[in-house]
């Protein structure tokens, strides 16, 4: 029993990370049909970067919000050229864009191994460990759902309560219509990619305690991101979070009972048989 | 003063030839029809004037507010008719984004406030997308294919809505009809457009009577 | 006539190769082949593979337990490319009712579980790998033609698939799907057909590379390969015959360039793999942007004009 508690804990912290990056994922393709390939790459980064500022001593928490800035940042300069550069570019349809993040995915490799070196890296997070209902889970890992969920939350206040979400929503519902009324859809798209860059800065640096950085932890943060958010259809957030979350819990009961083995598998297999069966449904 | 003034408007899409050589003056205060069939490049000139495609040649001058009640009405689906309406508000900023005087002017949305516009009637939706445009406090409406696909008694209603703001708040209107004897009975003026072209215009009351108009666009078929 | 000048130079190059530059032109004339195939897969059937090095992995791995296990090299080579086309007929079948980004990761998604697989698989050598593969040939440049010969053949299928008339359908069917449902092509068969034959040249090609290198690991087909054949697709041109050799070509001349500026002595010794990943996003990003239908097609814009001049 008590290692039941102690996986799913431990499996919602996982989770929240994934669900960071799903989320960051719907965010950006909501308003811009951009599926961002880059996506995991933000959270590499941010991570790596906040890395490098608590060595140089700066506080956590300072360090943390620099590593999330620099996601944010990293996000709005490929919105800025997925989107294109002026107002009135064209900017790429959504199957080249895929191609472009893939490109600037490769990019921030190049990047990062210049900077950090392609050795893993690591900082320490919150230290010790909890009992919660006689289950012992490393602390950070309640850190982390502990920023998720207030992140989470606020989110969907802003989308569900500020205009400025209400106009995000608006160009995610209906590009010609925002249009009409005035808003400027092609800054939306930039905020959106600024806002998903900042979301997977934050997976990055929330897990990277407990789970090592390297510079093509990409890969793997994009996959289960992607598998969250396709739960979803790419487009609702509420759901993206719901599937991290399942993500992390059954990668973590699978390691715990199976033995540590097939954990990757389970993420996939299941991206696999929800899309499949999506695709089915779609005829 | 003028609202709206288009001179020699051209429009191109990929070579083909949309509108070419388009005058056409809306003044202050005034309500002024474009009528046209299918294709004759009306939907081409709402889009010029709101600046969502660029002419080839020509220009176009909006000297007052301008607002649009798009084709197919074009709503936010998943956003409540509420949110709609203070997205027409937008460019206006979050000051005059509220929502009340709005439902003081058109009350029959105060019971759909709530609701998703998506799940709302055509007529209902076209309702609110009149009211999406007022929220952008317009000194001109430039309503494109009121009438389209609605029954002809929710076409009544919209219509006594919509003179009602031209004659008692002195908005300038734009309507852009194939119904050409609503557009014809709602206007002062009228223009009507044949394949980009401007072929005829004058007081509403004189195209009506010219033979030109009655056999074209208010035939038995087009009642 | 123009070919047959072609396939002369090609032969004529390998033995006036020194050797380390014959080890590249090795690996250019497999990497090649690989990328004709995506390049079909992506220009034909529409279809974005983020796992190509699945295919490339499972005919190499095909080809190196046979022999390991005392078949014969050339049965192995042979069966290479099969067994690649069964195992993309088997996943095609359910995952090509995806399209676009959900293909893209579906295909990522099957060389993740196959790396995950063959990383614990104790009879494919595990995470350690497969050692001990014999050869196929004597020396580097018995593979330099082997690897020549593998990468005409795919041209050759290629181009008979691209001029062929269910090619045009698919042409057709990439940027109309419903066009081409409505002329009464069986688009999904077709597909399905490209799939597998992108395996197969994969598949192929990965069996030379088993023999060539005599070992296998799961970390030889990182999905950075498979990105890596898509950006020579994209490079060169998508749906062009030439395309996929000279984008391959252009960025393995510019990656082998920079690894050569890279193992400078003085150049620190992450120089090679960052400069690699530069010429790879920075020739991808600025050919889809500024050249969006690569290469080939852009040569061949310039060169019209002059000739008519």
């Amino acid at each position: 029993m008590s290692d039941l508690v102690g996986y799913l804990l431990t499996g919602l912290g996982i989770g929240s990370g994934f669900a960071l990056v799903a989320s960051g994922l719907v965010a950006i393709h909501r308003v811009t049909r951009v599926v961002n390939f880059a996506q995991g790459a933000f959270a590499v980064l941010a991570a790596m970067l906040t890395s490098t500022l608590l060595a140089a001593g700066l506080p956590h928490g300072l360090a943390e919000v620099g590593g999330v800035a620099l996601g944010a940042a990293a996000g709005l300069l490929t919105g800025l050229i997925v989107l294109g550069p002026r107002r009135d570019s064209p900017g790429t349809t959504p199957g080249t864009a895929l191609i472009v993040t893939l490109g600037l995915g490769v990019l921030a490799y190049a990047i990062e191994v210049l900077i950090w070196g392609d050795q893993p890296r690591s900082f320490p997070g919150v230290p010790g460990v909890a009992e919660i209902a006689s289950a012992r889970v490393p602390a950070h890992y309640l850190l982390i759902i502990g920023v998720a969920a207030p992140v989470f939350l606020l989110m969907a206040l802003f989308f569900a309560r500020t205009d400025l979400g209400k106009a995000l929503s608006a160009c995610a519902s209906n590009r010609y219509a925002a249009r009409v009324v005035g808003i400027d859809v092609r800054r939306m798209g930039l905020l959106a990619f600024a806002l998903g860059g900042a979301l997977g800065g934050l997976a990055g640096v929330l897990t990277t305690p407990v789970q090592q950085v390297t510079f093509d932890s990409d890969v793997t943060l994009i996959v289960n991101g992607f598998a969250a958010a396709v739960l979803g259809g790419l487009t609702r957030p509420v759901v993206a979070l719901g599937g991290g979350l399942l993500l992390g819990v059954t990668q973590t009961l699978a390691a715990g009972y199976g033995g540590g083995a097939y954990q990757v598998e389970v993420a996939l297999v299941l991206m696999l048989t929800v899309m499949i069966v999506q695709a089915a449904r779609a005829r | 003063m003028t609202a709206v003034e288009v001179t020699g408007l051209t429009v191109r899409y990929d070579g083909a030839t949309a509108l070419d050589g388009v005058d056409l003056t809306v003044a202050d205060h005034q309500a002024v029809a474009l009528i046209g069939a299918n294709g004759a490049g009306k939907s081409t000139l709402v889009k010029a004037l709101s600046g969502l495609v660029r002419p080839a040649s020509g220009t176009i001058t909006v000297n007052d507010r301008l607002a649009q009640v798009p084709e197919g009405r074009e709503m936010f689906p998943d956003l409540t008719v509420d949110d709609n309406l203070r997205l027409g508000a937008w460019r206006r900023g979050r000051r005059n984004r509220d929502t009340q005087r709005l439902y003081e002017l058109l009350p029959d949305l105060v019971p759909l406030r709530n609701r998703k516009a998506g799940a709302l009637s055509g007529g209902q939706q076209q309702m609110v997308a009149i009211g999406r445009a007022l929220m952008a406090d317009p000194e001109i409406l430039v309503v494109d294919e009121l009438s389209l696909g609605l029954a002809p008694l929710i076409v009544g209603t919209l219509a006594a809505h919509l003179r009602a703001l031209h004659t008692d708040r002195g908005l300038a209107v734009l309507l852009i009809e194939q119904n050409a004897r609503l557009a014809l009975d709602l206007c002062d003026h009228a223009y009507v457009l044949e394949a980009g072209r401007i072929v005829l215009h004058g007081p509403s009351a004189e195209l009506a009577r010219d033979p030109r108009v009655t056999d074209a666009y208010l035939g038995a078929g087009h009642e | 006539m123009r070919l047959l000048l072609l396939g002369a130079v090609t032969l004529a190059i390998p033995p006036l190769l020194p050797e380390r530059h014959l080890a590249t032109f090795v690996l250019f004339a497999l990497t090649a082949t690989v990328t004709v195939g995506v390049s079909l897969l992506m220009g034909y059937a529409g279809q974005v593979s983020l796992g190509q090095a699945a295919f490339y992995a499972i005919g190499a791995y095909a080809a190196g337990l046979l022999a390991v296990h005392g078949a014969p090299p050339v049965l192995g080579l042979l069966l290479a490319p099969v067994v690649a086309a069964v195992a993309a007929v088997l996943l095609g079948a359910p995952l090509l009712r995806l399209r676009g980004h959900h293909l893209a990761f579906a295909t990522l998604a099957v060389q993740l579980i196959l790396l995950s697989v063959l990383a614990s698989a104790d009879w494919a050598g595990g995470a350690i790998g497969l050692q001990g593969i014999p050869r196929l040939v004597g020396d580097d440049l018995g593979y330099a033609y082997a690897a020549i010969v593998v990468l005409t053949l795919a041209v050759l299928v290629s181009r008979n698939v691209i001029a062929s008339r269910p090619g045009r359908a698919l042409r057709a069917a990439a940027t109309s799907e419903i066009a081409a449902a409505a002329s009464g092509v069986p688009v999904g068969r077709h597909r399905l057909a490209v799939f597998a034959l992108s395996a197969a040249m994969a598949g192929l090609a990965g069996g030379v590379y088993a023999f060539y290198l005599g070992y296998l690991s799961p970390g030889s087909f990182p999905v950075l390969l498979s990105i890596e054949f898509v950006v020579m697709a994209v490079v060169g041109g998508l749906g062009t015959v030439a395309g996929p050799v000279v984008g391959a070509g252009v960025i393995i001349v510019l990656v082998q360039l920079l690894n050569t500026l890279g193992t400078q002595p003085g150049m620190p010794g992450y120089a090679p793999s960052v400069l690699s990943y530069a010429v790879y996003a920075i020739v991808l990003i600025t050919c889809v942007l500024y050249l969006p239908r690569g290469l080939v097609p852009a040569l061949r814009r310039l060169r019209i004009p002059s000739r008519a001049g």
